[in-house]
């Protein structure tokens, strides 16, 4: 798997989870192939993961986030293909998880998998503090420190947040822990680009330490609130057509053109193998 | 045994939940609550061992980071405890999933009869408050007694042993599943029987049925499957079949229009044909890209050589005032199996919302069932969970306040979806059943829920209103079946899909059987949720979440593997034939044996008496009104009225960028806070083409005359979408008529001859504006009925009719979304331009209705005039020559002028007296007035001269300019109008609703 190998990406599906279109499409985008397999699929062994290098826990309602956002989700496959899926980290695949997939990734335990475990539920995901489902654009700082193979080279980013449980909490030790060893990927940030402090909309949830995503020590295990995915096209961004204009009236490194940014991360996860 | 889990956060974390009850009870009745903290309770009826317990207690129910839990009552103290939950047979989604991860976790099954249900309890502290104020918290907060039971705790009469008990709405019915004949002696016994079953038979239709059973040689044929008096269950299917729901009597019937004020009468037979369905037809054949209208589920469009879109609309009005959140989902996830069973089968890619409610903070002395405000959270809520929880993005939607809603709300839902133009070789849009293929029954079980919910919303709604139709949607269920059937109709497995929506399987059966010519249905085949239906119960439950399809026996194996990989209940539950029956039999035992083409054929037609007065006959007048002289005010108080203002905390609940797709998102400009004119998706991906939609609702205007009503919602929702890029080529159209009860009576409906009228005129806009723009109708509905009868303070009632409303769809192609446009000014130094002229027409607009004023002067649609101009903007549009393009709506040039600089954060400087139209119009008509045709648009002073060269044919003029100071800055000639910080606009605008989430 180096080089001019396909690399092939699992789009999880199936049991109300919905971000399969936009994740398949993203994962094309950034050069590999993306294959759509039925959480049955990978439960019955009709598909194997060995056929993959990387496998993505996708958004949604999973079981109708009934009884906590990815909990159901986290339970069938931990016992189900719980031994299958570390297998596939430990020998080198790379697990993204999105939004109710970050969520399933922390109640399984894949998350944060400090000390090489990964059934270990340290942290959570839990109700936003502003008590309602949000739909709304953020800026992510980004940890350059951190082993995260997704972010590699990337300093910020702005993704659009939708859900209802994204307020990240834990013990406060683990919290410093995850500080500590760079395990912390990416914060919620003021468009200046300072951290939101926990300040409402620009921290969206109340999570602790703004924290919007984090990776395990491999930094092969990634999650995140935010959807990487609904930004595969300039025009997905909330600035969009005030861009092309503001350009014209202001100096033209002050306005960037846009690019559909969120594709970077898949590309991280393609240009990984490739290297 | 039963076990009872309480479960709930740690107490060091903060209970936004239970935070939220705590605001509202203060917001709302001024109860002083310290502190309130929500205990999720789940209650296991199921035979388990104490490991057992502790497993799923540990793995499933229990957040080790967050949560606390225990089989015993959690000790959190409080004043008072409000337990609530479900009553026996309301839907409890989170029961269900609990079961399905109990049965995995411990790799178990339940036992029949065995079950699994949740509840809440709320701990809350307020040493102030009373057992009256638990109670209001209770009944006006927490819950709704039609679907859920309700127990209170002081702290006294705690038991911290028992708790709230172990409480087990399980659905025991004892009964014997039993077929009823019923006689059709005369029409007066067949009458009582309608009355006293439900049925709302029209006495027009009562003969007609009795002719039928009476007849020899139906007798004879009856008598040889050994039936003789028509059953319950084909009484049933008759009043299904006949109802205003499902058959649209009222718009296929005979109206006797007279013109009081020129003696003209006329008369026309059948609005739907000669309003929607011809001139609809006429332009399908004009315009290539419609693909399917007038029959199937939805219409269907083309998008690309390779794409079809698919869109419908819809309304849950009855429903959702009776329970506002089980209403409303229960109508946003119906309305999105229509697109599903569009087809062969459509995947759903948008959908959108319009309320219409009483003012939310209505405080007079009628008692609505549940108050405006109580309502809209409902519904808000309903079509949130509906939709996000579906993964459909929901990226337009409108709020109207009416006092005419208090009687009943409204509550319109639009979904589209997307399908492929061939599936597995055929076209796409076709589909047909044959004698032999099998009926499949896919999703949900069927319960008591949902009977006779056709039949109650076409009947005022009263005290005595059967509250059993209420359900509560079940998106989780539903979309699993969405993405097994995609799968099904891409393998070509699907031969015919259809919903099953009102009327259950007897309308989703019934219909498709037409196809091959008769059917057969095993009714004991049907899963249940419990024991003890009656036969005619299961023919028409509505119990959510289920598809009827047609699938050929050879595929029968493959189609139910698919099914099993995706957790989706299918069944066959009978065949098609060509027998030219609907026989229906239990067990073996005929319940129903009834010709196919009957209720096609025979019944009368409705006949309705309408009277038009015109608005000066009625008495109706231009107000004499001085000049205001403080614009400043004036403006800013407008941008506050509930209309106008911001609903933000509404539009960010919806997720509205699932599947990726967004381009010009509901909420647009600098800060993201100001309403788009329209939506933009990109529903393929790997193109660069949009869908461009909008919707209008202008129901203020029927106050003078329907008609303008109508043709200025058609209007607005067309400039809507010019606004942002959408080709005026290429517009279908979906009409949503919500109209109060046009059947006249002396006593009670004395109007009903004038709203039978405005209905006529209505339609007679539609055509005529839809002719004009050349947009079909891809989609429509009517909801008639839009009655109430309130209590007032003596314990007498009022009827409350809605204003005749009709919401307007519409909905477009962008060729390359890179030509999209927002309406938020970008540069300082763009000139502003308004095009179209302004006339005095100000007949209930918003600045009229600010001082109680109707008026007379109604907006007219000059839609010819009108057509051109759109066309021509949207070519200056294509060669990118505007930088921002904005409607003049509601609250006319003045209020989006503000909007323009709102969503820009920049300031305007302009004169209004130079706008086309400004001679002879006093400044504040000039503002105010409501003509449509409008709009606001910013230009680059570069794109200046190409930008009025392509509009020289045109009533436009450059009225200012774009400023970099945040000000809005209107003179009328010499006279300065206005001129106040954008900021303090904005704030204005944002105050109402801007402290909600």
């Amino acid at each position: 798997m180096r080089n001019n190998a396909e690399i092939n990406a699992l789009v999880l599906t199936g049991y109300g989870l919905n971000c399969d279109v936009e994740t398949a499409h993203a994962c094309e985008l950034a050069g590999a192939r993306a294959v759509c397999v039925h959480i049955n699929d990978v439960i019955s062994g009709a598909v194997s993961l060995e056929d993959f290098q990387i496998m993505v826990f996708i958004g949604g309602f999973s079981w109708g986030d009934d009884h906590g956002a990815g909990v159901i989700q986290a339970v069938r496959m931990k016992k189900n293909a719980g031994d299958r899926i570390i297998g596939f980290i430990n020998q080198g695949g790379l697990v993204l998880g999105i939004c109710n997939g970050f969520q399933t990734l922390v109640n399984f335990g894949l998350l944060p998998g400090m000390d090489n475990d990964y059934t270990a539920r340290t942290v959570a995901l839990t109700y936003n503090d502003c008590g309602n489902f949000r739909d709304d654009w953020v800026n992510l700082s980004i940890n350059a420190q951190s082993p995260c193979v997704f972010t590699r080279g990337m300093k910020n980013m702005e993704l659009p947040v939708r859900h209802g449980e994204g307020k990240f909490i834990a013990d406060q030790k683990v919290i410093d822990q995850l500080i500590d060893q760079n395990q912390v990927v990416c914060r919620y940030a003021r468009a200046d680009g300072d951290l939101a402090a926990g300040g409402f909309p620009a921290n969206p949830n109340g999570s602790m330490a703004d924290i919007a995503g984090i990776c395990d020590p491999t930094g092969r295990v990634f999650g995140l609130m935010p959807h990487p995915e609904a930004y595969n096209h300039p025009a997905n961004h909330p600035d969009w057509t005030r861009n092309k204009h503001l350009r014209r009236c202001s100096s033209a490194d002050e306005k960037p053109p846009l690019s559909a940014a969120g594709i970077r991360i898949f590309e991280n996860a393609v240009t990984y193998f490739r290297a | 045994m039963p076990h009872r889990l309480e479960i709930a956060l740690k107490n060091e974390l903060f209970d936004a939940e239970g935070a939220a009850v705590a605001g509202k009870a203060d917001a709302y009745f001024g109860i002083r609550v310290q502190d309130v903290r929500a205990v999720h309770i789940v209650t296991l009826d199921a035979d388990l061992s104490p490991e057992q317990l502790e497993t799923v207690r540990n793995e499933i129910f229990t957040n080790p980071v967050t949560q606390v839990s225990s089989f015993a009552p959690l000790d959190l103290g409080f004043d008072w405890c409000i337990w609530v939950g479900y009553r026996p047979g309301v839907k409890d989604t989170p029961g269900q999933t609990a079961i399905e991860a109990m049965e995995d976790v411990l790799g178990i099954r339940l036992a029949e009869g065995e079950g699994v249900f949740t509840s809440k309890r709320f701990c809350i502290r307020g040493p102030e408050i009373s057992q009256d104020d638990a109670q209001c918290i209770a009944e006006q907060l927490l819950a709704n007694e039609i679907i859920q039971q309700v127990r209170i705790f002081s702290r006294h009469d705690w038991d911290p042993e028992n708790g709230v008990g172990i409480i087990i709405p399980k659905v025991r019915l004892d009964h014997k599943p039993t077929v009823t004949p019923v006689s059709v002696d005369s029409d007066a016994v067949l009458q009582q029987i309608s009355d006293a079953r439900n049925l709302a038979l029209n006495v027009n239709d009562i003969p007609v049925i009795r002719q039928y059973f009476l007849d020899s040689e139906v007798r004879a044929q009856r008598r040889a499957i050994g039936l003789d008096d028509p059953t319950d269950v084909e009484l049933e299917y008759i009043s299904q079949g006949r109802s205003d729901h499902c058959n649209h009597n009222t718009f296929q019937g005979r109206f006797h229009y007279r013109d009081l004020s020129t003696g003209e009468t006329e008369t026309i037979d059948n609005l739907f044909k000669t309003c929607i369905q011809e001139p609809t037809r006429q332009l399908q054949a004009q315009k290539d890209w419609v693909i399917s209208v007038l029959w199937d589920n939805a219409g269907v469009g083309r998008f690309d050589r390779d794409h079809y879109y698919v869109i419908t609309g819809e309304t849950h009005n009855s429903p959702s005032n009776m329970e506002a959140y089980g209403g409303a989902i229960t109508g946003i996830v119906g309305v999105y199996r229509d697109p599903l069973g569009t087809g062969k089968g459509a995947r759903l890619i948008m959908g959108s919302y319009g309320f219409c409610t009483g003012d939310r903070d209505y405080d007079g002395e009628l008692k609505p069932r549940l108050h405006p405000r109580r309502l809209l959270d409902g519904i808000i809520e309903g079509v949130r969970d509906g939709g996000n929880k579906s993964g459909i993005p929901t990226p337009f939607g409108q709020v109207t306040f009416d006092h005419g809603y208090m009687g009943k709300c409204l509550v319109f839902v639009t979904a589209l979806g997307m399908m492929p133009a061939t599936v597995a070789g055929t076209p796409s849009e076709e589909k047909t059943t044959a004698a032999g293929e099998l009926i499949v029954m896919c999703g949900g079980r069927v319960g008591k829920d949902g009977i006779h919910g056709v039949t109650a919303s076409s009947e005022i709604f009263t005290e005595n209103t059967p509250a059993g139709h209420v359900q509560i949607g079940d998106p989780y269920t539903q979309k699993k079946m969405h993405d097994f059937l995609l799968q099904a109709r891409d393998e070509g497995l699907i031969r015919f899909v259809t919903d099953n929506g009102g009327g259950g399987l007897s309308s989703s059966v019934g219909e498709t059987a037409r196809f091959s010519g008769g059917c057969e249905v095993w009714l004991d085949r049907v899963p249940l949720k419990y024991e003890g239906l009656d036969q005619w119960e299961i023919w028409v439950s509505e119990s959510q979440e289920r598809m009827t399809v047609s699938v050929r026996p050879e595929d029968e194996d493959r189609f139910m593997a698919l099914s099993e990989k995706h957790a989706v209940e299918s069944t066959v539950i009978g065949k098609y034939t060509d027998s030219g029956k609907l026989h229906i039999t239990y067990d073996g035992v005929t319940c129903a044996y009834v010709d196919m083409d009957f209720l096609t054929r025979g019944f009368p037609q409705w006949e309705f008496d309408a009277e038009w007065r015109s608005p000066e006959m009625r008495g109706l007048y231009e107000p004499v009104m001085g000049a205001p002289r403080d614009y400043n005010r004036l403006l800013t108080d407008l941008l506050a009225r509930p209309n106008i203002c911001s609903r933000e905390w509404i539009i960010r609940q919806y997720d509205h960028e699932v599947q990726g797709t967004s381009v010009i998102k509901p909420l647009e400009g600098a800060d993201r806070d100001v309403n788009s004119d329209a939506s933009v998706i990109r529903p393929v991906l790997t193109s660069e083409q949009g869908l461009a939609f909008s919707q209008a609702l202008l129901p203020f205007y029927s106050a003078i005359d329907a008609f303008h009503m109508t043709a200025c919602t058609i209007d607005e929702a067309v400039r809507r979408l010019v606004a942002v890029g959408g080709d005026p080529e290429h517009i279908g159209g979906v009409d949503n008529f919500c109209w109060p009860n046009i059947q006249y009576d002396p006593v009670r409906n004395p109007d009903g001859r004038f709203k039978a009228a405005q209905l006529v005129r209505s339609c007679r806009a539609l055509a005529e504006t839809c002719g004009v723009y050349g947009i079909p109708l891809l989609s429509g509905k009517d909801s008639m009925y839009v009655d109430g009868h309130l209590a007032g303070a003596y314990g007498e009632t009022h009827k409350l009719s809605a204003p005749e409303t009709m919401q307007f769809s519409a909905v477009s192609v962008v060729k390359d979304i890179a030509s999209c446009v927002t309406l938020d000014i970008k540069c300082p130094g763009d000139v502003v331009y308004v095009l179209g002229v302004t006339k005095d027409e100000l007949g209930a607009s918003e600045y009229y209705d600010r001082f109680g004023y109707t008026g007379c002067n109604v907006p007219v649609v000059d839609a010819r005039k009108h057509w051109l101009l759109y066309k021509d903007l949207h070519a200056a549009m294509e060669k990118n020559l505007a930088a921002s393009v904005h409607g003049i709506y509601r609250g006319g040039l003045g209020v989006h002028l503000a909007m323009c600089a709102m969503a820009g954060n920049l300031g305007i400087r302009a004169d209004i007296g130079k706008a086309p139209g400004a001679e002879g119009l006093r400044a504040d008509h000039l503002l105010f007035s409501e003509t449509p045709g409008r709009f606001v648009v910013s230009v680059a002073p570069e794109s200046r001269e190409d930008f009025a060269s392509m509009m020289k044919d045109h009533a436009l003029a450059c009225i200012g300019e774009v400023t970099k100071a945040p000000r809005l800055d209107l003179s009328c000639g010499a006279e300065s109008l206005v001129s106040v910080p954008v900021a303090d606009l904005k704030a204005s605008w944002k105050a109402p609703f801007g402290q909600l989430v």
